[in-house]
């Protein structure tokens, strides 16, 4: 009986060592993002997608038989914030790819961190133009937002027929570079800007410009901003009587804009369409459906390929920081790209990647994929 | 083709300036608070524009979670902020009362951040509407249609209510025992004390009416641009305060005055010069006309007292 307990305590102490090894040889996965403040609605959709992902893996057995274990960032989307979180990565040599990260101004923050570290980063939503010429570590699988201005132009004059429109843009660098993207298309397209007008983040009144813009007579109003804005924007416009359609970018793509029973009908572009995406989104909709009781917006979609992406890219070259930048850059063409749930994601030589955009609209308070896409 | 523009140009004035007047009125609601408590204690209340916007989300609270009729609400909230103004002052201001006045200015601030938090737990950081359901439905209808111009209902309401409560305002302070009380005050504190006045109950009282026209403000905003955040009250207050000052700080009429010349003139530069400029167009005008008149439009340039 005593030889027994022996023998059974060898064996629990040889598991818990092991365990303890296997631990150690995890595959540390960070994922930087604002988890908490005031976007963190946008970042809990970055950690079901990297989760999810991460968990289908694990349960496949792992990365050449080790787990991902993912880390959760947390840096508020504040470029203060994400320069700490950046600086203690970059030191970690368990690291060697991060996720991340969400903004735009976070990413332009942590970018050169990166690049003096010689630590590759996959950003699933970052989409300045500057970002991926800055730094030959820093790729993304989301589109620019020259190519998502450019795009918009081209949609409603194919899509709509819409030729005359007008602009209402908040002065910062996103809407002023989603704005000019816009129209030098629209040009190209002989989409008519008869007016644009600017507001600035605090502004709450919104009636001065917009009856201008009711004199000018458009087909539709462009608002290259944010939501919060925007779904002022939008009802303002409708007590004035501006019976015009409205649409804009990712920034406009927020949960406000539903509770907004004026904002029917808006559209706005998107990486991701849960009803309309590819046969080869369907297990990770439902899926994600299952685990989180909703449905995965485009941050889960890109985060979750994003992680597919890095994992693929350990499985082939191991985990060393300069093996895997090369092995990302070397995904340049369709045969060398990787075929996620969100489609191809082919790098260019600037880290950057030409993704197909959709478009989504709001019926009956609910965002649904607009009626017509085009390729 | 000339005649048309004419037309368009024309009608695109006159809606511009209904536009002004609707915005000036807020900020001419809100001045009146901030230029009344100068008046009367030379304070700087930078909490007011906080309570503009906890009159707002008060009666946001009660039309949604209680289901209180619109105008009830709108009552019940007038009633709650003038209370809560005079807890303000007693909290904050009043221990001060004979301190540098650099002490209660600091306590104003802290009040105007304090306030912020509170609403910020309370009801979160993301912008809330009033449910359309709420509301009466004639605030969506069109009062005034011609040609491009179009008013509607609730901008009617709006420059009505803010035109009613001045008049209530200024007899008040005119024709009754307790606004002349107020006046006393305003020009000698202890003069006035001596002659009987219960100064701390008039300055209470102060607070109270301050505070009342602001939660009206707040919530005519709160309504007309479907809108409120917790930060709402700081952009509005600092604009309120500009215009208390445009008209000259401590003048009633000067603050109802400086608060419509400053929204003609921020809606004027959004629409003709530069939208973009808009806040630097309003300030300025309140600088020029500072510059030219130091003590404001109104204002009466007293020596200071040594």
């Amino acid at each position: 009986m005593r030889k027994f307990a022996s023998a059974a305590t060898w064996i629990c102490l040889f598991l818990g060592l092991s365990s303890l090894v296997w631990a150690e040889s995890d595959i540390k996965l960070p994922v930087a993002s604002p988890f908490t403040g005031q976007l963190a609605t946008f970042g809990e959709g970055v950690k079901n997608g990297a989760e999810l992902k991460a968990s289908e893996i694990n349960a496949a057995g792992g990365i050449n038989g080790r787990s991902i274990a993912i880390s959760l960032e947390d840096e508020l989307c504040d470029p203060k914030e994400a320069t700490n979180v950046a600086t203690r990565l970059a030191g970690d040599q368990q690291v060697s790819i991060v996720i991340g990260h969400l903004c735009s101004s976070a990413s332009l923050a942590a970018l050169p961190i990166y690049r003096k570290a010689k630590l590759p980063a996959i950003s699933p939503a970052s989409t300045n133009p500057q970002l991926g010429k800055s730094s030959p570590y820093y790729f993304r699988n989301v589109y620019k937002d020259d190519f998502q201005g450019a795009f918009l132009a081209r949609y409603i004059s194919e899509a709509l027929g819409w030729k005359k429109v007008a602009i209402f843009f908040e002065t910062n660098d996103y809407s002023m570079g989603l704005k000019s993207a816009f129209v030098e298309e629209a040009r190209k397209q002989k989409v008519r800007i008869v007016g644009e007008e600017a507001y600035t983040s605090e502004t709450t009144d919104f009636t001065p410009q917009l009856s201008k813009f009711r004199m000018l007579r458009p087909d539709a109003i462009f608002i290259p901003g944010y939501a919060p804005q925007g779904t002022l924007i939008i009802s303002q416009a409708r007590k004035l009587g501006l019976n015009v359609g409205f649409y804009g970018a990712d920034g406009l793509d927020d949960e406000i804009m539903l509770g907004n029973p004026d904002a029917e009908g808006l559209l706005v572009t998107t990486p991701f369409l849960p009803d309309g995406a590819g046969p080869e989104a369907s297990g990770f909709i439902e899926a994600y459906r299952k685990r989180f009781g909703k449905e995965p917006n485009w941050f889960a979609a890109n985060t979750y390929d994003a992680v597919g992406i890095a994992a693929r890219a350990i499985e082939k070259v191991g985990t060393d920081r300069e093996k895997i930048r090369e092995y990302l850059a070397s995904m340049n063409s369709p045969e060398r790209g990787y075929h996620g749930i969100t489609g191809l994601t082919v790098f260019d030589e600037n880290g950057d990647c030409l993704k197909a955009a959709f478009v989504k609209t709001i019926r009956k308070g609910q965002w649904v994929s607009a009626e017509k896409q085009i390729k | 083709m000339d005649l048309q523009y004419l037309v368009d140009s024309l009608s695109l004035f006159f809606q511009q300036f209904v536009n002004g007047l609707t915005v000036g009125g807020v900020y001419a609601l809100i001045a009146v608070g901030y230029t009344m408590v100068y008046g009367v204690i030379e304070l700087i209340n930078f909490a007011h524009g906080e309570i503009y916007m906890l009159g707002a989300f008060i009666a946001y609270h009660l039309v949604t979670v209680y289901h209180v009729p619109f105008f009830a609400a709108v009552v019940l909230t007038v009633m709650l902020c003038g209370l809560f103004g005079i807890l303000l002052d007693r909290a904050a201001y009043r221990p001060l009362r004979n301190a540098p006045r650099l002490a209660a200015l600091i306590t104003a601030i802290g009040a105007s951040i304090f306030l912020q938090n509170v609403a910020l737990i309370k009801w979160g950081a993301q912008i809330r509407s009033f449910p359309q359901t709420s509301l009466p439905s004639f605030f969506g209808k069109t009062a005034f249609q011609a040609g491009d111009v179009q008013i509607g209902w609730l901008q009617v309401f709006m420059l009505l209510v803010t035109f009613v409560l001045m008049l209530v305002l200024h007899a008040i302070i005119n024709h009754t025992r307790t606004g002349t009380a107020m006046r006393a005050i305003a020009q000698d504190k202890r003069t006035a004390a001596l002659m009987g006045i219960h100064v701390d109950r008039i300055i209470s009282f102060t607070f109270a009416i301050g505070s009342s026209l602001g939660a009206v403000a707040g919530i005519l905003v709160g309504v007309f641009y479907n809108a409120l955040w917790p930060t709402m009250g700081y952009t509005a207050g600092v604009k309120a305060f500009a215009a208390a000052v445009l008209g000259g700080i401590g003048s009633v009429p000067g603050a109802m005055l400086g608060g419509v010349v400053l929204g003609v003139a921020e809606v004027f530069g959004a629409g003709y010069i530069s939208s973009a400029y808009r806040d630097g167009i309003a300030y300025a005008v309140m600088i020029l006309v500072i510059l030219f008149k130091p003590s404001g439009i109104l204002g009466k340039s007293t020596v200071q007292k040594v």
